[in-house]
């Protein structure tokens, strides 16, 4: 219980660090979306031990056990292209199919041939 | 209408538990919770002809966690940054392959499909996060809005086809499974990819934000060059 509760203070804290990055990104006229930005400063805050892992690792982790959960509103709002889907849908659907098998198909191929060169030539 | 937003947020949670109850009973790929939970709300909204406005007031709390989710990537970051300076090399030559591929098999498959000139450049960017796709779009002449809609179709499918692939193409280690969900299937990819293993999973996050990054610089040099 009392982990529970640990964890729901974390991620309120997360969420109002995450409110204050949309501020900044907005404030500053970065062409970057807060979330990710907020990337980057938290990223910082860790390494320069500014932010102790311990303060927000609970809630992190809980967050990013559930985040599909939090595409699924998101995806529900696809019923409001319905008309678009049943006109284009399904060219629609194979232009994403394919283009996603392609770019699967070429990263991760690439990926594994340059770790595995890397693995037999040891540095 | 405090009462129906904590309705819908009810069903919504409920559904998607329920799915992934039964996803864990029989992992196949159509019973994806991600494609599950949707279809069934979708379903029950449109036979209650209750619009997705109203759905939302209670679905937008569960939206609002996503942006701390996002930056809650830094912490894995942080613990795996000795694995990840290691790799580095190796994940920004792929991803940056991965995503040239992406821009430029969208961009060529839409013209074989003969989709018109705004749904093209609308599915440009469709691989990377919601806002930096749609940002993309505005720039390169696409309906922000719909491609938030490719976008989401994109993660779906690259959740649900992503460990087939793995399989099918025996991609093996957590650099190039995680290289692989990040870059064709943004952060929908990357929660597949944490539930293989949190560092295939960190890898992933990186590759998201890589691949988003330089889909932001990139897209408008690419459609000029392509006309």
């Amino acid at each position: 219980m009392k982990k529970v509760l640990l964890a729901a203070i974390q991620v309120a804290l997360l969420m109002g660090f995450s409110e204050l990055m949309n501020r900044l990104a907005a404030w500053t006229h970065l062409p970057l979306p807060g979330s990710i930005l907020g990337i980057f400063v938290l990223f910082l805050l860790l390494q320069l031990r500014i932010v102790k892992l311990e303060w927000i690792e609970l809630g992190a982790t809980w967050l990013l056990a559930e985040l599909l959960l939090f595409f699924i509103p998101a995806a529900v709002g696809v019923m409001n292209y319905i008309p678009l889907l049943e006109q284009d849908g399904i060219r629609i659907l194979a232009v994403v199919m394919l283009s996603t098998l392609i770019v699967m198909t070429s990263s991760g191929l690439l990926a594994g041939a340059l770790s595995r060169r890397k693995e037999r030539q040891p540095s | 209408m405090i009462n129906q937003a904590v309705t819908y947020l009810t069903a919504t949670l409920v559904i998607y538990y329920a799915a992934k109850w039964l996803y864990r009973k029989y992992p196949r790929v159509y019973l994806s919770p991600l494609l599950v939970t949707p279809a069934i709300l979708v379903a029950l909204l449109l036979l209650t002809h209750a619009s997705y406005d109203h759905y939302n007031e209670g679905g937008v709390w569960l939206s609002k966690l996503l942006q701390p989710a996002t930056v809650a990537f830094a912490v894995p970051l942080h613990k795996n940054l000795q694995t990840l300076k290691k790799h580095a090399g190796e994940i920004v030559a792929s991803v940056l392959f991965g995503s040239l591929m992406a821009m430029l098999s969208s961009a060529l498959l839409a013209r074989v499909m003969h989709l018109n000139g705004e749904l093209a450049s609308s599915l440009v960017p469709r691989s990377v996060t919601t806002p930096i796709a749609m940002n993309v779009s505005q720039m390169i002449g696409g309906v922000p809005t719909i491609t938030a809609v490719f976008v989401i179709m994109t993660g779906l499918l690259g959740a649900m086809m992503g460990p087939s692939v793995v399989k099918l193409l025996r991609i093996e280690g957590d650099i190039a499974r995680g290289v692989l969900f990040g870059t064709s299937a943004h952060g929908t990819g990357t929660s597949k990819a944490f539930e293989l293993n949190p560092l295939t999973g960190t890898i992933s996050s990186i590759s998201m934000i890589l691949a988003a990054l330089f889909t932001l610089v990139a897209a408008p040099v690419l459609l000029g060059m392509l006309g």
